[in-house]
């Protein structure tokens, strides 16, 4: 019969009561250039998709205009084309990154316009080598009781100025994702970069309207 | 009929895996990318959106239809609570006995406060819920996830989290529980969770798909970098990102 003696009762109690009397302890952060970097610009970006005054044409060039100066794009696109960046034609590499910021653009824009309501805080950050950070944030939105999301940004300073190279939406690196598509549709397309450029500017185009008319 | 689910389920998979096997030979590409079942795997993908697009999109339309936020979000809290003691387990299995006391915790109060669980009380009370299941079980007891596969009707999946999604069924106490009719039970929890499921994601789905250069690549990409922070619980941050 179970539970039939005092000490199986108290075993089976003190397993399920232990759980209930744990706590999880908090972390502690300290501010440091990568921090400032993202509190002050990442705020910037939510200020253009949330202003209604701008027009759609406004919005997109202002974005774009921003991104351009915080992410280091070209060394994005240089990383997703993974093991293709080292066989394809210089100049199609050269054609590859100028398509990238189009879509980056356009996709980046199409990520974050989803959470203009919500506001972002830095909590803290992770020191991976001299020039590289991970800067932890807190994505809140004040209509749900579920946590905050989890939204990191990788910080690289070895160009002498911060920059960013990554973003990741709880714990979903957006690059490692990129690339991993790209190098399958090149795989299945003889490796040929003309092609990725091609699918890429339509995206971008695509990406850019509104989703009635796509 | 409750003891032969587990077999049923495992008969799914196992169908799943062999499928996988009579495929052409792998690519360097797929085996690159731990996935050499790549062309079933694809073929499955495109059964799995005829699927979505002709059965469920169209059941979800009017499901947004029919049933109004708070009856959704009701649904969602209910089939929510029907997994807290699913989720104990793994959180005891797995050594968390912090997560294990609010699964518990939520459990106790979303199904009497919260009216078997179709509020979410525990959430206000600063006891927010948290998903856990025998795959990422199996992932703390150090088991590899093996090669990637495309579950039909279920989706993204690996050898690991289909055997814990098994045992998952298996050790769920609602499959205990033997009365006339189990079986509609069973559908009906089924659908909605699928229904529920569906609803949550309508718009990230539909996101990935526009953006997508390669949509397979990509669900499988994200299918792998979700689980395993959902192995992590979250931050810390993983150690292992590449260098730019």
């Amino acid at each position: 019969m179970p539970f039939s003696t005092p000490f199986k009762r108290r075993t089976v109690l003190a397993m399920f009561a232990a759980p209930l009397v744990l706590t999880v302890p908090a972390a502690a952060a300290a501010p440091n250039v990568a921090e400032s970097f993202v509190d002050e610009n990442i705020h910037k970006g939510l200020e253009i998709l949330r202003d209604k005054r701008l027009s759609t044409v406004q919005r997109r060039d202002q974005f774009e205009g921003l991104l351009l100066t915080l992410v280091d794009v070209r060394r994005i696109a240089l990383f997703t084309l993974g093991q293709y960046r080292r066989s394809a034609p210089q100049e199609d590499v050269e054609a590859f990154v100028n398509a990238f910021k189009n879509y980056a653009a356009a996709a980046y824009q199409s990520y974050f316009a989803k959470y203009t309501d919500q506001t972002l805080k830095v909590v803290g950050s992770t020191q991976r080598s001299p020039t590289d950070f991970i800067v932890q944030t807190n994505l809140v939105d004040p209509s749900s009781n579920q946590p905050p999301a989890e939204v990191d940004f990788r910080v690289r300073t070895d160009t002498g100025k911060p920059v960013l190279v990554d973003v990741a939406y709880q714990g979903i690196w957006l690059s490692l994702e990129q690339r991993d598509q790209f190098v399958a549709f090149l795989g299945q397309n003889n490796g040929n970069v003309r092609t990725l450029i091609a699918h890429l500017s339509d995206l971008a185009a695509n990406l850019g309207k509104p989703v009635s008319q796509q | 009929m409750g003891k032969y689910r587990i077999w049923i389920w495992a008969g799914l998979i196992l169908a799943a895996g062999l499928g996988g096997c009579a495929s052409t030979p792998p690519s360097a590409e797929a085996l690159a990318a731990n996935d050499p079942y790549e062309q079933t795997n694809r073929q499955t993908l495109k059964l799995n959106g005829q699927i979505d697009r002709y059965f469920v999109i169209p059941t979800v339309g009017l499901y947004f239809l029919v049933v109004p936020e708070p009856g959704r979000r009701g649904v969602h809290n209910f089939l929510g609570n029907l997994s807290l003691p699913t989720i104990f387990v793994n959180d005891m299995l797995q050594g968390e006995l912090s997560r294990a006391g609010k699964s518990m915790w939520r459990l106790l109060i979303n199904s009497t406060v919260g009216f078997g669980g179709f509020l979410d009380p525990a959430s206000k009370m600063g006891i927010p819920g948290h998903g856990e299941d025998f795959g990422q079980t199996l992932a703390i007891w150090g088991v590899d996830e093996g090669p990637y596969l495309m579950l039909p009707f279920l989706g993204p999946s690996n050898p690991r989290d289909a055997a814990g999604l098994a045992i998952d069924v298996a050790i769920d106490p609602t499959n205990q529980i033997h009365f006339k009719q189990h079986i509609w039970w069973d559908a009906g929890r089924i659908y909605f969770t699928l229904l529920d499921l569906r609803a949550q994601n309508y718009q990230t789905i539909q996101g990935i798909q526009r953006s997508s250069v390669d949509y397979y690549s990509s669900l499988r990409n994200l299918y792998r970098q979700m689980r395993a922070e959902q192995i992590r619980n979250g931050r810390p941050i993983r150690q292992d990102l590449p260098d730019f």
